[in-house]
C-alpha cells in the first residue's frame, strides 16, 4: 500500500500534498497540545481506577437497587373441606386499595367521587381517610378483582393495589360454628381455623430477581425460596347431614320461640363429629353485625343441668353392680320422697314399676332409690369415666369440661337429685358422648372433627349385657308407652332419653326450662348419635319429647336415609298417644 | 502465517462475542417467557379454586333441596313407600 494511492475524495487531491502538511507549527505550541492530551489521557486512567477499584461496592450496590428486587411470594391458606371434598373454606386473591395521601391531593373531584362510588363509601368517608399525614392508608380492603381493576383505571395518582388473600365459606351460616373464621389478615379466629392454624397457614417465600426497564423479571440472582402452601384440612362433617340438622333445628327454634339451641350428630363406630349446629348462628362471610351470642358455640361452651339424661347411667350401675336386673320391681308410689328435710317427686306417682319402666317413664323416685344403694364414689367414677367432669379431648378452643363435684362432699340429698341430672353440668357434646357407652357395646371412644380412617380404640365402662339392657329401656322410653314417643322413626329403630331440667338463674331454679333428648339409632346396629338441646323454649311447650324429640325423629330419618343406612323394622304408621306421658323433672 | 492466525483469532472472538450477546438476549428472553407462563399457571390455579368454591356453594344440600322441592315438584322418600330388595332373600 503506498500513500500515493490515498486520495481525498473531495477534493481528489492526494493526500502527500495536502497543505495541512506543510504548515509550520511552533514547537511550544505543539509540546503543549501533547501535554494537554496526556494530562487528559491520566485523568481518565484516574477516574476509571477509582470507579474500579475504590467505590465498586457502593455502586455496585447502587446498581443493584436500580434493577435488582427481592419479591414476596405469599403462600396459600389451606382449605377446609368435608368428608367429601365438598369446600368450607378457601382463600382467594383479592386487592387491598391503598393510597399516598400527599399524592392524591391534586386529583380531580370527579374521579375521586367515582373512586368513592366504586369503593362503596361516601365521599365524605373517602375524603376522612385521604385527609392524613401518613405516607400510607388503606382506603378498602378485600376487594374484588374487577373492582381493583376498574380502580386502577381510573388512573388517579398516589392510588395502588395491593394483593392479598380473602377467605370464602360457601355453606355460610349452617357450618359457621365449626369450621370458624380467619381475620383480614387470614389469621385463623375462631373454631377450626383457630384450632389448627399452624397446619393450614402456609410459609411465604421469595425470590431475587432483576427487572429490566419494562418491569419484566429477566433473572433470578440467587435460589428461589419457594413458599410453601398452607395443608388442606378435611373435617369429619359431612355437609349434607349438618344441612339437615341446622335446618330441623332452625324449625324449631321458630316454631317453639326458643332462645338458643344446638344438636350434634356422632358416628358411633369412628368417634367423628358429622354435624354439629348451634342457633343463633351468623354469616361467616359478612360479619359486620356479629354479637357475642350469634359466636357462642353452645353445643361445646355452654353447660346445663342435663336432667333426666342422665338416668340410664344410674341404672346401668344399678345392673352392673348387680343391685338390680332389668324385671326387679321398684315402688314409686306415692311420688314423693323425702331425704333428710327435702322432698323429690315424680310428675304423677306411678305405683309399682320395673326397673326398665323406670327408664321408659322417667321416674325420679325410681332412679333416686337405685341411687342410695350406691357408694357416691361409684356414681362419681361412673360419671367421670364417661367424659362428665371432663375437659373433651377433641382439639377445639374453648370446648368446656361441664361439673361434676367431688364425691367427698354429697349428702345423700345430691346423691339422689344427681342421679336424675340435677347439680351436675355438662355440655351438649359431653352428653352425645357420654352415650356412647349405651350405644356401643359398653365402650366409650374419644370424639374427632378431622376426619379418620383409623379404628379408634374403645374404653370399656360397661359390660356388653348391660349396655345391651339399657338399650332396650332406651328403646321403649323413645316408643308409645315412654316419655319421648314424637322420637319414632318410621321404617328404624330408635332409643334415646328425654331431659327437661329448670334453668339456674342467680342460684335459683326459675321457670324457664332447656329441653333436651339424646339418642340413637338403628337399634340393630346403632350408627349414629344425635344430641339436641333447646334453650328455653317458650310457645308453650317446654317438654323434651315435645320439643326435643321430633327434631331428633326428623333428622334421624333423614341422616340415616342420606347415609344409606337400610331400615331394621318394617313399622311405619307411627302411634303417638293423644296424651302423653309428663316427664319429671 | 502468524498474521493470519490472529486475524483468524481476532475474528473468532468477534463472533464468539456476538453469540454471547445473542445467548444472553435469548436467555432472558426465554426467562420472561417461562416467567409469563408460571404466572398463567398460577392464574389458572386461582381460577380453578374459585370455581370450586362455586360449585360448592352451587352444590349445597339447601339450594339442591329447595329447587328438588320448589321447581321439580319432588319429596323426600319415606320407608312406608320405599320397597325394600334384599340379595338372595325370599
Amino acid at each position: 500500500m503506498s500513500s500515493g494511492q490515498r486520495v481525498a475524495a473531495a477534493k481528489g487531491m492526494p493526500f502527500a500534498n495536502s497543505p495541512v502538511l506543510t504548515a509550520k507549527l511552533s514547537a511550544g505550541r505543539s509540546r503543549f497540545v501533547l501535554f494537554v492530551m496526556f494530562a487528559a489521557l491520566l485523568a481518565l486512567a484516574g477516574r476509571a481506577i477509582w470507579l474500579q477499584g475504590m467505590s465498586k461496592d457502593f455502586l455496585q450496590k447502587q446498581g443493584e437497587s436500580r434493577y435488582v428486587r427481592t419479591l414476596e411470594l405469599p403462600a396459600t391458606r389451606g382449605k377446609i373441606m368435608d368428608r367429601n371434598g365438598h369446600v368450607l373454606a378457601s382463600s382467594l386473591p383479592v386487592k387491598a386499595v391503598w393510597a399516598i395521601p400527599e399524592d392524591v391531593k391534586d386529583a380531580p373531584e370527579a374521579k375521586l367521587l367515582e373512586l368513592a362510588k366504586l369503593l362503596g363509601m361516601s365521599k365524605r368517608d373517602l375524603d376522612k381517610k385521604l385527609d392524613s399525614d401518613k405516607g400510607f392508608v388503606y382506603l378498602k380492603r378485600q376487594v374484588e378483582n374487577d373492582v381493583a381493576d376498574a380502580v386502577i383505571k381510573l388512573g388517579i395518582d398516589g392510588i395502588q393495589t395491593r394483593k392479598e388473600y380473602k377467605r370464602y365459606y360457601p355453606e355460610g351460616a349452617a357450618m359457621a360454628h365449626v369450621v370458624g373464621f380467619t381475620n383480614v389478615e387470614d389469621v385463623g379466629q375462631e373454631s377450626m381455623e383457630l384450632a389448627h392454624q399452624k397446619i393450614l397457614a402456609g410459609v411465604a417465600g421469595n425470590r431475587r430477581v432483576i427487572k429490566d426497564r419494562l418491569g419484566h423479571i429477566v433473572e433470578d440472582v440467587r435460589a428461589i425460596r419457594e413458599p410453601q402452601d398452607g395443608k388442606d384440612l378435611t373435617l369429619s362433617l359431612d355437609s349434607k347431614i349438618q344441612h339437615i340438622a341446622f335446618t330441623q333445628l332452625k324449625e324449631a327454634v321458630e316454631a317453639h320461640k326458643a332462645k338458643a339451641a344446638g344438636i350434634v350428630v356422632l358416628d358411633i363406630k369412628t368417634g367423628e363429629v358429622l354435624a354439629l349446629a348451634n342457633l343463633p348462628t351468623y354469616n361467616p362471610n359478612d360479619r359486620r353485625a356479629l354479637t357475642g351470642a350469634q359466636l357462642r358455640n353452645r353445643v361445646l361452651t355452654d353447660t346445663f343441668e342435663p336432667g333426666s339424661v342422665m338416668k340410664p347411667f344410674t341404672v346401668a350401675l344399678a345392673l352392673e353392680r348387680g343391685f338390680v336386673k332389668p324385671e326387679t320391681h321398684i315402688q314409686t308410689a306415692p311420688g314423693k320422697m323425702t331425704i333428710g328435710t327435702a322432698t323429690i317427686g315424680d310428675s304423677h306417682a306411678h305405683g309399682v314399676l320395673t326397673v326398665e319402666q323406670v327408664i321408659e317413664k322417667s321416674s325420679n323416685i325410681g332412679t333416686a332409690k337405685m341411687a342410695l344403694q350406691m357408694q357416691p364414689q361409684e356414681m362419681w367414677e361412673m360419671f367421670t369415666s364417661v367424659g362428665f367432669g371432663q375437659q373433651p379431648k377433641i382439639g377445639f378452643p374453648g370446648a368446656v369440661a361441664g361439673r361434676v363435684r367431688p364425691y367427698a362432699s354429697w349428702r345423700p340429698i345430691e346423691q339422689a337429685t344427681m342421679s336424675y341430672g340435677h347439680g351436675i353440668s355438662a355440655s351438649l357434646l359431653q352428653v352425645a358422648q357420654s352415650y356412647m357407652i349405651f350405644a356401643r357395646n359398653g365402650d366409650t371412644v374419644p370424639l374427632s372433627f378431622l376426619k379418620t380412617s383409623a379404628k379408634p380404640i374403645g374404653q370399656r365402662v360397661i359390660s356388653e349385657k348391660t349396655a345391651r339392657a339399657m338399650r332396650k329401656m332406651m328403646e321403649m322410653a323413645a316408643g308409645p308407652g315412654g316419655t319421648a314417643p314424637k322420637a319414632q322413626v318410621p321404617g328404624y329403630r330408635v332409643a334415646g332419653k328425654t331431659g327437661t331440667a329448670h334453668k339456674l338463674a342467680g342460684g335459683k331454679y326459675v321457670n324457664k326450662y332447656i329441653a333436651s333428648f339424646v339418642g340413637f339409632a338403628p337399634v340393630s346396629d346403632p350408627r349414629l348419635i344425635i344430641a339436641v338441646m333447646v334453650d328455653e323454649p317458650s310457645n308453650g311447650k317446654h317438654f323434651g319429647g315435645d320439643v326435643a324429640a321430633p327434631v331428633f325423629a326428623t333428622v334421624t330419618a333423614n341422616a340415616l336415609r342420606a347415609l344409606n343406612v337400610a331400615p331394621d323394622t318394617t313399622k311405619t304408621n307411627i302411634v303417638i298417644p293423644a296424651q302423653g306421658l309428663k316427664e319429671s323433672i | 502465517m502468524n498474521a493470519r492466525l490472529t486475524s483468524i483469532l481476532a475474528l473468532a472472538l468477534v463472533a464468539s462475542s456476538l453469540f454471547l450477546v445473542n445467548a444472553q438476549y435469548q436467555a432472558r428472553r426465554l426467562f420472561i417467557e417461562l416467567e409469563r407462563a408460571q404466572a398463567q399457571k398460577r392464574q389458572l390455579e386461582i381460577e380453578w379454586e374459585q370455581l370450586r368454591v362455586e360449585q360448592s356453594q352451587l352444590g349445597q344440600s339447601g339450594r339442591i333441596e329447595a329447587s328438588a322441592r320448589r321447581d321439580l315438584n319432588m319429596s323426600a322418600v319415606t320407608p312406608a313407600r320405599t320397597q325394600y330388595l334384599t340379595l338372595g332373600a325370599k
